[in-house]
């Protein structure tokens, strides 16, 4: 037998994906999170699966999980001791940032805490031109001198960051060796090696903060590595990466900053691989968990990337899923503000004290608390049976703390706080799709984590969407997502020069060079030949802007030909995002962009046979519901997913239950189930 | 259509989340399609939805500046336009800071109506600054104008669609009093394709919510005049006043210029009055009366409710008071076009006034100002290219009773960023920056330190450049509080290749400057908050540590005392502080 285990760690439990490639078997498993050392969940995990499954270590396969070390570390501040050395004059940069204030009106909101500790910045005489030549020269005995300092300050980790080292890295070459001869105990990161990328102080952040995480990373993967062997598992794991692919825990150690943003990237791979197996290849995937959501847009199978975010406050100029995350979720509070509005979110009653429903200590009402009284969410007992629940104290705070306040009755108070919410959701979507020029009504709507399923139907009501695809598992579509990724690395370089035939032979010298760097990562890999794929792309702009499109490029050299083809596909590509386009304006390639990719084994999920006319299970209870917009509870059918054949179709209004989640099909929408145990929910006028 | 529902608390706020979105989906899809700079990258744009009255119920503003900018534009063109006589298909055009339209000339507006058949159900606004509207230099804006006529053509409220199709008469003249006629049409046609965008979605949400939108947007308004009144309410109750002072206005009016404010807090509503501010000047920092209450809202915001929706219900619980002719409430022809350094310091003297009233979020005297340096120059490769670099370098926000104030940040009315310094040199490779940092003893003394302002310096790489520097708050400095030290004022210094050091001055034009001079420009810290001698040692010896403060100040002002260690990094001397501080 063999096996194929993905981990994904939350902030309050660690989900674990099995599968058995032999049977084709899924399923999964769930532990309490240990947030001061996350493997520790992790590792005990593995050992009752095995235990219980009577698997072998070394049965299994394939390992993957998404670590929050980096998350962790940046949001706690607990970081490596880390000296920034940089071009005289520009040690203050990380400070000055884009010497903007973080709020517009909040005028007592501080800038982000520094990572870098006082007395911990220093400067080298030297300085290159934009053209790379050398204005100032380098002086080796200064270098050795500020390296000792640096040493002598206690550092464990240095961050090097010059200006112009994209265009002509040979100072920091030249630093870091210095570095490795003085002082080899530190870590350190050089910008033209992680991110040899114009504009500086994106580069130097995100420099910064790989420095940062470095150490501390390098301490995680020693020991994760060695906890695993322990236990007998013999394959190298694999961690998830913000880009949403997966690469060996050992490559980590030079990029951690690389895995700082991938929490909710498994998600979007998994609802990409969903979206798949039903032949959808637009979506919005709405992930609602108790505190927050994240929504992100996957257009032809593919998730959008963005190349920079804020990361804890800092620019980091690494590839990454683009997901939009908001502060909305079953445990979003709600309240009647001062001037007598509902708001609900973004603070959460989180797990502690919890809705009120749950009558753990929680008195302010929060959506779930909403959707219990609505008749939504079972008013028993929900999560499968195990967690009663107490719809008298769910009314008791919506009566307290929203009908005293404005007069509405506890219903319309209810239907109240699912409408802000859903309003929330909505303005989110609208971001990542008609912000960017997407007709959202072509979309399907994925909708998972715990609460997605629940407020599915009446957010595609708003938004016009006509399909909504709900996994089979949706609580666990996450750690799913990691028994499905690729191993992908994104290189780029930047060298601005003119998209013209005199610079192809230079523009082909930099993608060869990235191509061979990109080969040597997926040797490191093991992936055999005839499973790497490479994908090129250029950013470029007409001469004078100050901002880039992404064209991508067919194979490789670039000939006449291709240039060619590339302008005239930046020329569309500009008009779909500006609405204009001039040919006779020059085009500047500013960077260029070349993925490795690397094809892994992925489970191989069987389709069960669809029987078409298998029935309509017995619900296992009636219940009165009030649905969004209606006057007046209707009753309505409660089913138990577990009793639904593949091919069974539910027509709304209807609540299908199971463990991690529960579905709420509104009047309307009909739900149909493949033989992936897929929900595929139409609504009557289907796309609309 | 939800027919049953009234304007409820739920209602209202899903409502308002949609109006909203629909300026923000109106702005962003101005910024996609505009040609110039200012709107792609400065984000210079702003929406709003107008109620069929005329009233602002929500707005999607980039900048504070803008708080007031579209306020009275459907007013001003009722007065000409009757209500009963604008009809589908409708667009209207204007920029004059002086009868409806933006802070100064540049400011574009383009007003659409919005019908549900024959009904009319509201507006949609957005206005974008233009890159170049004629005047008497490229961009229109100078620092030199003495009158509005010089700042650009002026567009009344005037008709630029009718059913639906542009009227090219008005085109073609706006399209006269260009110096880039391709980028000023596609910046209009982007303003105009975006506002049919916006009109859309406000007849689809009318289909969705029937008069029940009407009665929101009415009721938007309401609400955000309660928020505000709830804040004001909770403010101690008195008259607060404050004197600040522009520097000079320029040659013609070198002496400093007083902006005066009596503000009276009252049980739940206030009064803003300039009397006392001194006559407008004929230079370009005049302020319009709309610009000006965007200052007002801006530190109401700031002060008593950051997330207090804009729009004219706000407008409703203060009164703001200005003679008419005075610095802060122009008229015509006097020139604005740089009204954002007055607009600027407004903010400062308002907190200045209030700093009794809401001790708790009350911030010192910021930079305030807009420190500029502009190089201009041809290309050495290509006499026929002029190269134009324009900077507007951060400075000091000032202390709180809680903090430090943030170092290098624009301030108050604007929130642009910075150009890297690898894009300008690429860009401009007729200037090499030298240094980039923070301004060592800039920020202010205090228990909390001020924040610092920039030393920045350019190095000339060639000869032929000309440099025009525009900058204030240089000879006052910005104030400390609770005895909180004031911040240093600003400086623009010329350190020729011959080793000569000129002293510049405030308001410099065209000055030729030689390959291998270095222009340094110094902004302005910010004030102090509370006794410096109260600052925990360990937080002066970390200041001295980044260099924000030399060892030398921390004696001084902060009575600390540093020494410096083996490895040249400094250390406390802990009993000498104990000696000096008892």
């Amino acid at each position: 037998m063999s096996y194929m285990i993905g981990v994904d760690v939350g902030g309050t439990f660690t989900d674990f994906s099995v599968f058995n490639t032999e049977t084709g078997k899924l399923f999964h498993f769930k532990r309490s999170s240990t947030p001061a050392d996350p493997s520790e969940a992790i590792v005990k995990g593995i050992e009752i699966i095995l235990k219980e499954n009577a698997i072998k270590p070394e049965e299994i396969s394939y390992l993957a999980h998404g670590t929050t070390v980096a998350t962790n570390a940046l949001i706690e501040k607990h970081g490596a001791k880390v000296a920034l050395l940089t071009t005289a004059g520009f040690k203050d940069l990380m400070e000055i940032g884009w010497q903007k204030r973080p709020s517009l009106y909040d005028l007592l909101k501080p800038k982000p805490q520094s990572l870098i500790g006082p007395g911990m910045k220093f400067e080298v005489n030297e300085r290159i031109l934009y053209d790379g030549t050398v204005k100032t020269p380098l002086n080796e005995e200064e270098v050795v001198d500020v390296v000792l300092r640096i040493k002598a300050s206690g550092a464990e980790s240095i961050a090097v960051c010059t200006i112009f080292s994209f265009i002509n890295p040979s100072h920091e070459k030249k630093i870091k060796s210095i570095i490795e001869r003085e002082f080899p105990e530190a870590y350190v990161t050089i910008s033209s090696e992680l991110v040899p990328e114009f504009r500086e102080f994106s580069r130097m952040s995100t420099t910064v903060l790989n420095a940062y995480l470095g150490p501390l990373m390098k301490r995680y993967v020693k020991k994760f590595e060695k906890t695993i062997r322990d236990v007998g598992i013999t394959v190298s794991p694999y961690v998830t990466q913000s880009n949403g692919s997966i690469i060996s825990i050992k490559e980590t150690e030079d990029c951690p900053i690389r895995t700082a943003v991938s929490g909710p990237s498994a998600g979007v791979v998994g609802a990409t691989y969903i979206g798949k197996q039903c032949g959808v290849d637009k979506i919005i995937s709405l992930d609602i968990g108790g505190t927050s959501a994240d929504i992100s847009l996957i257009e032809n199978g593919v998730s959008t990337l963005s190349s920079e975010r804020l990361v804890e406050g800092y620019p980091a100029r690494i590839p990454m899923l683009d997901i939009v995350t908001i502060g909305a979720g079953g445990g979003s509070l709600a309240r009647i503000d001062a001037g007598g509005v509902m708001k609900v979110g973004p603070k959460s009653a989180g797990a502690n004290p919890g809705p009120a429903c749950y009558g753990v200590g929680g008195i302010e009402p929060t959506v779930t608390d909403a959707n219990i009284l609505l008749g939504k969410l079972n008013q028993k007992k929900i999560l499968g049976g195990r967690m009663a629940v107490y719809p008298e104290r769910a009314e008791k705070a919506i009566r307290d703390y929203i009908c005293s306040k404005t007069g509405i009755g506890l219903y319309e108070a209810a239907n109240g706080i699912i409408s802000v919410i859903n309003s929330n959701m909505i303005r989110a979507i609208r971001v990542v799709s008609v912000e960017r020029g997407y007709d959202v009504r072509d979309f399907s709507l994925m909708a998972f984590g715990g609460a997605g399923p629940l407020h599915a139907c009446e957010v595609a009501n708003e938004l016009g969407i006509g399909i909504i695809i709900i996994p089979p598992s949706p609580g666990t579509l996450c750690s799913l997502g990691l028994l499905m990724a690729d191993t992908k690395f994104d290189l780029s370089r930047s060298n601005i020069m003119l998209a013209k035939k005199e610079n192809l032979e230079a523009i082909n010298g930099i993608f060869d060079s990235m191509l061979a760097e990109g080969t040597g990562l997926l040797d490191k890999e093991r992936v055999p030949p005839e499973r790497r794929s490479f994908v090129r792309a250029i950013d470029a702009r007409y001469e004078h802007q100050n901002y880039e499109i992404t064209v991508s490029l067919p194979g490789s050299p670039m000939t006449e030909e291709v240039l060619r083809d590339a302008i005239e596909a930046f020329h569309k590509e500009h008009d779909k995002n500006y609405g204009y386009f001039d040919r006779d304006k020059n085009i500047q390639i500013v960077n260029y962009k070349l993925s490795a990719i690397g094809d892994i084994d992925k489970p191989d999920m069987h389709e069960v046979s669809v029987d078409k006319s298998a029935p309509v299970p017995r619900p296992i209870e009636t219940r009165k519901v009030l649905f969004q917009g209606a006057q007046e509870f209707v009753d309505c059918n409660i089913y138990d997913k577990a009793d639904m054949k593949p091919g069974c179709t539910i027509a709304g209004p209807a609540v299908i239950e199971q463990m991690d989640t529960t579905i709420v099909i509104t009047p309307e929408w009909t739900a149909h189930l493949d033989g992936y145990f897929n929900l595929r929910v139409e609504h009557e006028g289907g796309q609309r | 259509m939800i027919r049953a529902r009234k304007a409820d608390a739920v209602t209202v706020e899903i409502v308002g989340n949609l109006l909203l979105s629909i300026a923000e989906e109106t702005t962003v899809s101005i910024i996609k399609s505009a040609y110039s700079t200012n709107i792609k990258e400065r984000r210079d744009v702003s929406t709003a939805i107008i109620d069929p009255d005329g009233n602002m119920v929500a707005q999607a503003e980039n900048l504070a500046i803008h708080l007031g900018s579209l306020l009275t534009f459907v007013k001003g063109l009722y007065k000409k336009f009757p209500r009963e006589s604008i009809v589908p298909g409708d667009m209207f055009i204007g920029n004059d800071p002086y009868n409806g339209g933006g802070n100064h000339l540049p400011d574009i507006v383009l007003a659409a109506p919005a019908f549900a058949g024959t009904k009319l159900i509201g507006w949609v606004v957005n206005m974008a600054h233009h890159s170049d509207i004629g005047g008497k230099v490229p961009g229109s804006t100078s620092g030199d104008a003495t009158s509005i006529f010089q700042e650009g053509i002026k567009i009344p409220i005037i008709r630029i669609c009718k059913d639906e199709a542009i009227i090219s008469s008005v085109m073609d003249m706006l399209l006269a009093n260009t110096r880039v006629p391709t980028e000023h049409y596609g910046d209009l046609i982007a303003q105009i394709s975006a506002n049919r965008v916006g009109v859309r979605r406000m007849t689809e949400t009318y289909e969705k919510y029937g008069d029940l939108l009407l009665e929101c947007m009415v009721e938007l308004q309401n609400y955000a005049e309660r928020r505000l009144r709830h804040a004001i309410s909770t403010l101690k109750k008195g008259v607060y006043t404050f004197t600040d002072y522009m520097d000079t206005a320029g040659p013609a009016h070198p002496d400093p210029l007083p902006i005066t404010v009596k503000i009276t807090i009252e049980d739940n509503s206030m009064v803003f009055d300039f009397t006392g501010t001194c006559p407008q000047v004929e230079a370009p920092i005049n302020v319009p009366y709309n610009s000006l209450l965007a200052t007002v809202f801006y530190s109401m915001k700031a002060l008593v409710g950051a997330d207090i929706p804009s729009n004219a219900g706000i407008y409703r619980t203060f009164k703001v008071i200005a003679p008419e002719g005075c610095l802060v409430n122009s008229t015509h022809p006097a020139p604005v076009g740089v009204m954002i350094d007055t607009c600027q310091r407004l903010p400062d003297v308002i907190f200045g006034a209030l700093a009794p009233a809401v001790s708790e979020r009350i911030i010192a005297g910021c930079n305030s100002a807009c420190t500029t340096a502009v190089f201009t120059g041809n290309d050495p490769d290509n006499k026929d290219h002029v190269f134009i670099y324009h900077e507007a370098i951060a400075g000091g926000s000032g202390a709180s009773r809680h903090s430090d104030g943030l170092s290098a940040v624009q301030v108050h009315m604007t929130n642009t960023s910075n150009m890297p310094v690898e894009a300008l040199e690429f860009e401009f490779p007729l200037i090499t920056i030298k240094k980039y940092a923070l301004r060592k003893d800039s920020g202010g003394a205090g228990e909390y330190r001020g924040g610092l302002g920039i030393q920045r310096e350019f190095e000339i790489m060639n000869d032929g450049v000309r440099y025009t520097g525009l900058g204030d708050r240089q000879k006052f400095q910005p104030w400390g509080l609770e005895g909180g030290r004031d911040g240093y004022g600003g400086a623009y210094y010329l350190h020729s290749v011959d080793g000569s050091v000129t002293h510049l001055p405030s308001k410099c034009t065209g000055l030729p400057v030689k390959k291998g001079d270095v222009i340094e420009v110094l902004t302005p810290g910010s004030g102090g908050y509370g006794d410096p001698v109260k600052r925990p040692p360990e937080k002066v010896l970390e200041d001295v540590l980044e260099e924000k403060v030399s060892p030398e100040k921390a004696l001084e002002l902060y009575r600390v005392a540093v020494r410096i260690r083996e490895n040249g990094t400094y250390e406390l001397d802990a009993e000498e502080t104990k000696r000096m501080r008892a």
